[in-house]
Formats: structure tokens, sequence, C-alpha cells
């Protein structure tokens, strides 16, 4: 029971829900971000293009949500010498694509690709595909799943302070 | 002609302090390049990424000399090259890794054996009765100076002279071999790609913090802490994807007293290592049936052995540190006098459970990333190293801590409490050793 052209309406909706993320990460807030992920969530950033084992290859960020909880206690701890600089940024996502859709549970997978210009001492410019799993909840969604694969992601990177 | 002279570079190296301008001057820099980096021995790769004949990677030794590491047509040798062409000097291999019959240089076509011998020139006729000898070494791909191997671990040198590479390893041979013991096979695998992260800091401020036990609990103090809270809004931690996370992480902020027990060590051209029996790893849960295997390859005893060798990091001055515990290497290409970039690399230990290599790339994921909660705050810091080194109002970086405290346990070799400067004496004690004989 999936299909993978969708109306209008549903893609709104869920252009809407990726906008409403990104919205908390412009804003550094990852309470509220983390808000919108399922307590049994992935974020994943692969250091390779292709790479499709988490466990046995580096990457990037590999977390769950104990880590993405440590995470956002870590970026709030005052002693946390990276953490003393403001983080801004700008994220703008485009192309969205539906996937994969489940007409019973709502659930679907969507694809996108974001630009996000951050500051962070300085300006930083991340580009890249992602790939969000969602979970329909009552009239919204959860995240149980992101992908954020850079087009950088095995060149040589500065400090990534922050999610994408 | 040298900005400096021996005199001068020599005065910028005391026994318990060195000059600020060893992190910010371009001069020094670009000696160091010469006189460190020209002559050490230089680690390239493991023997794992040229597996098969015509495998290559490329990388580069210091700033300006791109190489290339590649195993022999014959499937046997393994040679480390200069990055270049004979004919007119462009760098002939320009991907990271890949496999050749030939090297072909794309600018006139001149081809090289894996060996970098010249073997072909297109259109030869133009080169008949004009004095040209393709014979010449001149048009090769040269070799550099000198090569070594330890344990698949790949080095080179751009001088004729110095230490053999084995006699410049001395005391740190150990470390490798406690890393590929750990394999049942004695036989270490990279694995895929490795982090490269760039810090905008000179390449010693990496070096220095590798021993510097006196950091972990005030620069990563926001990780343990982060930890802490979590945990205790979870109460108990059952879940055994959250218990490896946590005995990771809160080892760096572990006690003075506990830094202080692991102890320090260090011997000649700058190598070394903290940690010994206990360190930041020491106290990683079992993974079942691991301690069979290493028993059945090994016999008991040196099982035991094996497994109690848990030392933190081990210094090769000037370009590498290793983890044997966790089967890591850590890898420093200078760029410039402020930015430097850091690779991280992981094997897996052939023979082991697959839960081994994953713990170890969940550290590494952990602490080396250029999105580490760790690796984060140690960049900060190096960065602010660049920042506050430019001020002339102090001149000095100091190495008192410990300071008459070593102990000599073997010629050549001293141990000292884990918060010592020692380490830090040790290195700068090397750089002013490459650093005071001028070019031959
Ligand atoms: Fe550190």
């Amino acid at each position: 029971m999936t299909s993978v052209v969708t109306s209008l309406p549903e893609l709104k909706e869920i252009e809407d829900f990726l906008y409403l993320e990104a919205s908390y990460l412009d804003r550094a807030d990852l309470d509220n971000w983390l808000d919108l992920y399922t307590e049994d969530c992935t974020y994943w950033m692969p250091l390779d293009e292709d790479q499709d084992d988490p466990l046995n290859h580096a990457s990037i960020m590999y977390e769950n949500r104990d880590l993405m909880e440590i995470r956002k206690r870590n970026l709030k701890n005052q002693w946390a010498p990276s953490k003393h600089y403001k983080v801004r940024s700008t994220h703008i996502i485009s192309n969205i694509r539906i996937q994969d859709r489940c007409e019973v549970s709502g659930d679907c997978t969507v694809t996108s690709q974001f630009l996000a210009l951050m500051r962070y001492k300085t300006n930083h410019l991340f580009g890249g595909a992602y790939r969000h799993e969602l979970k329909r909840v009552d009239d919204s969604y959860r995240i149980r799943y992101k992908r954020v694969t850079l087009v950088d992601c095995d060149a040589p990177l500065e400090t990534i302070i922050m999610y994408l | 002609m040298s900005k400096y002279s021996t005199e001068e570079l020599s005065a910028m190296v005391e026994p318990t302090r060195y000059h600020r301008k060893l992190f910010v001057d371009e001069d020094i820099f670009d000696l160091e390049m010469e006189r460190i980096y020209g002559r050490a021995w230089i680690y390239i790769g493991h023997e794992s990424q040229v597996k098969n004949p015509g495998d290559y990677v490329t990388t580069r030794i210091g700033v300006k000399n791109p190489v290339v590491m590649v195993r022999d047509g014959n499937g046997k040798d393994i040679h480390v090259l200069h990055n270049r062409c004979g004919h007119k000097g462009a760098t002939v291999v320009n991907r990271e890794c890949g496999n050749v019959t030939r090297f072909r240089c794309n600018f006139h076509g001149w081809t090289f054996r894996t060996d970098g011998k010249l073997v072909g020139t297109p259109h030869a006729t133009g080169y008949q009765d004009c004095g040209f000898d393709r014979n010449n070494p001149q048009y090769n791909m040269p070799g550099v100076s000198r090569q070594g191997e330890y344990r698949g671990f790949i080095f080179a040198s751009l001088s004729e002279e110095g230490p053999e590479l084995e006699t410049f390893l001395g005391e740190v041979k150990s470390s490798f071999d406690n890393m590929v013991e750990r394999s049942p096979e004695g036989r270490l695998e990279l694995v895929g790609k490795g982090f490269r992260y760039v810090k905008n800091s000179n390449w010693k401020a990496f070096m220095d913090n590798l021993d510097d036990a006196m950091h972990p609990m005030v620069t990563h103090q926001s990780v343990g802490e982060a930890c802490e809270d979590y945990l205790r809004e979870m109460g108990e931690v059952s879940d055994p994807k959250l218990k490896k996370i946590v005995e990771i992480l809160n080892p760096f902020i572990s006690s003075y007293e506990f830094f202080d027990e692991m102890g320090v060590t260090t011997c000649a051209y700058g190598n070394g290592w903290t940690g010994g029996e206990a360190s930041i790893h020491s106290e990683y849960d079992e993974i079942p049936g691991y301690r069979k295997l290493l028993v059945e390859a090994y016999g008991e005893e040196k099982a035991r052995r094996i497994l109690s060798v848990n030392r933190h990091n081990t210094i090769v001055y000037p370009c590498m540190t290793l983890k044997g515990a966790i089967q890591n290497i850590r890898v420093v290409r200078p760029v410039s006098v402020n930015k430097s970039i850091i690779e991280s690399y992981s094997f897996r230990p052939v023979g082991a459970p697959e839960e081994l290599l994953q713990r170890n790339i969940l550290y590494s994921n952990l602490v080396n990333s250029p999105a580490s909660l760790v690796g984060n705050d140690d960049a900060e810091m190096y960065e602010r190293l660049q920042l506050g080194l430019q001020d002339e109002a102090g001149d000095w970086m100091d190495t008192h801590r410990y300071l008459n405290r070593d102990k000599e346990v073997k010629p050549g070799v001293f141990t000292a409490p884990g918060t010592s400067d020692l380490s830090f004496r040790n290195m700068y004690k090397a750089w002013k050793e490459y650093m005071m004989q001028e070019a031959a």
C-alpha cells in the first residue's frame, strides 16, 4: 500500500514540516528541534557519499536519541569552549520529493536538497541532500530517521558545530 | 640563507619553556618543513591500502612533497615515489587512490612503471639524435630517499641520513605491536575512508595536546557534565548502546589523580606515550568472545599481556599518533603556520569480533570527527593558542610540570606522573635537535 506520486495537499504539509524543522536549526533551538524526533530516531551524517553501513565505517555523525540528548546538553554547558560563540544559520530547502508513502499509516520517506549558510565565528556554507523518514503522528509528523549527505562529506572539513 | 641562525633557533627552546614564535612565525614553519618533515620518518600509509599489484594511494610529506605509495606490478614490493613527472614536473597521479598498470602523465603522455622508471615517451622519433637518454634516472618518478615498514605501517624519509626506521621508533614499536596483536591473526586492515579535520592551528598544537593530561578534565568538562546531566535524568542506565557511549565519553573527565597514576613515558626522537595498564580506554566492557579468540591465538599468558596494555596516545614525532587499544591512528598534515589537517583512520583487527571494530568506529565518531563534541573543544583551544600567541606581551609557553620527577627506566626511556610536562619537554628537545642541523 505505497505510492510514489502524491497529491498536492500532502506535499504542502510535508514541506511545511521540513521548514519548521529548518527554522529550529536556524536558531540553534535544539529543545524544540529534538521534540520533532521520535524516541527511536537516528540522525546520520555519513562520511562517504554512498555509505550504507554506519556501524563498521566512520561517520561525521551517527547518533541515536541518547547522543542527541547529550549533544543538546553539551551545547548549553558553559564550560564547552567551542560553544562560546553564537551559532546562526539559514537553511534553504528545495527539490522536495515524496519517495514513498504508506496510505494506511501516512508514514513517508522524503528527499530534498539543502543549502545552509552557518555563522559560527566565520561563515560556513554547507550543502547536500536530506533524506527524512517521517512518522505520521496525529495531524503532523515526527522524524524517525534523517540522513544528511554533504556534498563535501569526504573532504577535509572544519568544525561542524551544529546539526544540519 | 635562513632568517634564523642556529643560535637563535636554539634559544627558542629552553628546558622549561619554548618560544611563542614556534607557533606563529611563517619562517620557522618553512624551516620546520625543511628540517623536521624533510628529515624525519613520516607516515605514508598502511599496506592494506595497496593489497593488489598496481594499487596506489596519494598523500604528501610536509607541504611541498606530493608522493604516491604503490604496490609494484610484482605484487610484493611497495614503493613510495615522488608524485612528479620526470618530463616537465607535473604531478602524475591525482586521484586519492586507484589501480594502475603504469602511471601515465596527462600532460605529454610519459608513462612510468610502478617502481617509477620511465618506460614510454610518445612520438619518440623527436628524441633521436638529440642527446636525450631515456635511461637517465632524472626522467623517472623518483623514489623517496628512504622508506621503511613496521608491521604493515609504511614510512618515508626525504633524507638519506638519519636513524633506521626501527631505531627511530625504538620503544614505541611496542605500541604498534600491541595494536597489531589485538588482532587474533596479527593483521590490521584499514577501514574505508578516514576523517580529515581541518584545524586552524599549528601542527604542534595537535602534537602537544596528545599527551597533555592536564587538559581533558578542563577542556572536555562539558562533555562529561552533559553525559552526567542526561544520565541523572534517565535514572539507571540499562541500554547497552548508551552504556557504550558513556564508557567512551566519561573517562575524559577523569581526575588529576587518575591521569597522574596512568603515567607518561618518553624515548628518543620526541616519541613516547601516556598511559600503560590504565588509561581512558582501560575500563571498557569486555567484548563477548574476544578474549577467548586471543587465548586461542596467542596462549593464556600472552593474551593477558596484550589486553593489559591500554596506552592512551602514542606519539610518533612529528607526524602521527596511535591508540593500540582501539586500533586507531591519527596523522598530522601541516598546511601552513596556522592550519593543519588531522586525518583519523580506524583499522579492523582481522579475526576479532565485529563488535570490537564497531566500538572503535563509535569512539572515532565521538572523538575524532569534525563534528565531535570532544574534538571541537580541542580545535577551539588550539585556535585560541594561535590568537593569543600573536601577542608579543609574552614570549613563552611553559613546561615546568613535574620537572625533576622523571625516572630513567631504561637508557633513554623516562617515565613520570601522567600530568608531567615530560612529553612536551621531550618533543621540543627533538624539535631543537632537528632544527639545529642546517642543510647539508
Ligand atoms: Fe582533548
